[in-house]
């Protein structure tokens, strides 16, 4: 099986001396749902930062399909699709429009463009609303248009931050039906992260759980819950992560930022 | 690289500023309804000031409206440009900034793309105001060509002005603060200048700041163009100022922009 994405020795370090990921290894296969999972504060998204080229690591790199994103930034980002945990989609766009633009950034030419749109239109079900304004979404309609936005430039690997945070649980489970439909009709490599350990369990092939900046464990999700048989009877892919991250509280935000920020996540999503 | 790829992508980062612009059917009633309400209020009560002959005199012109129109244009790029940067803050918090810096994107196309939105909202602002005015009877000396000055030197004022809202957006993360700053930008350099009032009218220490002003030299040239004609001593110093100053604001924007991301 071929590796998509290998990082070595993934560091980063934020002024102030907080170290948000730890000398982090790990490799993706192509093709594989592969899921990141953590505590908040973990450095799930700083990795994601790292390996989007949207933040540089102070130590250790990866490559993306063999190109290195601290030496090939550009070409790096040309190989990948990004779907951040912000439901990143223009209200005052058509879910037309949002395309357009995002087809415009990856310099794809018009009459291709076009094409490309309505194929991604239906691969997540919004052929019927690309003309109305994503403001008139639901939050799931949106999630799927900032998907499609990701996969407009037919990307190697997909990168989805939270795909489903702050979405109700029919929603979520729409969600997982677009990503499986990628994994299955376009072979295309998944990188998630969650903080719901059923998504992970019912999707991923392979789970890496990181807490503090280090990878604690990394295997299959069956493989995880089997190694703790011995100690609890039929362990769940939560009991998998709290026996690896610790049952204590983690600081929740604490910025005003963050806490705003997370507070936008959740009514946009709502819609 | 590439020149064709980097205007590519201030293109669209432009063509996304617009469109947006364009959606907002509040936004473009106040590009109307404010110019209509300070020129037609100010106006009307400021024009008594011509029937004196020693003020006409300082005014230059016998109609204060005639005079206060350059004011309003540079006015109307001085608020709406300082609050280019806004759009960077908002886009920050949003994750759209994110979904941009992820794609392909030059760096410097997301304040160049900003910039020139800014300055073609602008110059249509200040197209209206010459509606506005004509319907008013202000008269425009130097005619068409005259206006089309007018029109670019507005322009070039807003990107000025977007030039420094978004240097200030790059060290500034939040909302309120920027906005405070740009609020208190605003009226001081407005008032410090010739935009209102005749600079002989003032004191000689408020004199000197309003000659000092970037404010007045936009001003300046825009009054001399639609009020004297085209007194090219007095238009291409302000001019060549107002030049020097938008390359090097609109440098450091792009400098201050592209280590941030960084």
């Amino acid at each position: 099986m071929k590796t998509i994405i290998e990082a070595q020795g993934l560091t980063k370090v934020y002024p102030g001396g907080i170290v948000a990921v730890d000398n982090v290894s790990f490799s993706v296969n192509e093709g594989e749902i592969f899921g990141f999972l953590g505590p908040n504060g973990a450095g799930k998204s700083t990795t994601i930062a790292m390996l989007t080229t949207l933040i540089s690591p102070t130590k250790g790199t990866a490559t993306i399909n063999g190109i290195d994103i601290t030496k090939h930034a550009y070409q790096a980002r040309l190989e990948l699709g990004f779907v951040s945990q912000d439901l990143a989609v223009e209200d005052a766009l058509s879910g037309n429009d949002n395309l357009r633009l995002q087809a415009g950034f990856y310099h794809i030419p018009r009459a291709e463009a076009l094409v490309r749109i309505a194929e991604v239109l239906k691969m997540v079900d919004l052929t019927a609303r690309a003309k109305d304004k994503a403001e008139t979404y639901s939050g799931g309609m949106r999630k799927r248009l900032d998907i499609a936005c990701g996969l407009i430039h037919r990307p190697r690997i997909l990168f989805l931050d939270e795909p489903t945070l702050g979405l109700d649980i029919q929603t979520r489970r729409e969600i997982w039906k677009y990503i499986n439909t990628l994994r299955e009709e376009i072979k295309m490599t998944i990188f998630l992260t969650t903080h719901y350990m059923d998504e992970a369990d019912s999707l991923c092939d392979r789970v890496a759980i990181i807490d503090r900046g280090v990878i604690k464990t990394l295997d299959t999700p069956m493989a995880l819950k089997d190694a703790l048989k011995n100690e609890i009877e039929q362990p769940t892919l939560d009991d998998v992560f709290l026996h690896h991250t610790g049952k204590e509280m983690r600081e929740d935000y604490s910025t005003k930022e963050a806490a705003f920020k997370s507070r936008m996540i959740m009514r946009r999503a709502r819609g | 690289m590439s020149i064709t790829l980097l205007l590519s992508d201030i293109y669209w980062v432009f063509w996304r500023e617009i469109k947006k612009f364009a959606q907002q059917k509040a936004r473009l009633l106040m590009v109307v309804v404010q110019p209509l309400v300070w020129l037609v209020l100010m106006g009307n009560a400021m024009s008594g000031l011509t029937r004196n002959p020693a003020a006409a005199q300082m005014l230059g012109t016998g109609n204060y409206l005639d005079f206060m129109t350059p004011g309003i244009m540079i006015m109307t790029a001085l608020f709406g440009g300082v609050f280019g940067g806004i759009t960077i803050v908002w886009d920050r918090r949003t994750g759209y900034l994110n979904k941009m810096l992820a794609a392909p994107i030059y760096r410097a196309a997301i304040p160049l793309g900003k910039l020139m939105s800014i300055g073609l909202q602008t110059m249509l602002q200040a197209l209206i105001i010459v509606i506005i005015a004509l319907f008013l009877g202000v008269h425009f000396k130097t005619g068409f060509p005259g206006v089309i000055a007018l029109l670019f030197i507005a322009g070039m004022f807003g990107i000025i002005m977007g030039g420094i809202s978004l240097s200030l957006s790059s060290r500034i993360k939040s909302m309120e603060t920027l906005m405070a700053i740009s609020n208190f930008l605003t009226m001081p350099l407005m008032f410090t200048s010739n935009a209102m009032f005749p600079t002989n009218a003032m004191p000689t220490w408020l004199k000197d700041i309003a000659l000092a002003n970037p404010v007045s030299y936009a001003v300046h040239a825009m009054r001399t163009i639609s009020t004297q004609g085209w007194i090219w001593t007095e238009i291409w110093p302000a001019m060549a100022a107002l030049t020097v100053i938008m390359m090097l604001i609109v440098a450091l924007a792009i400098r201050l922009f592209s280590r941030s991301v960084n």
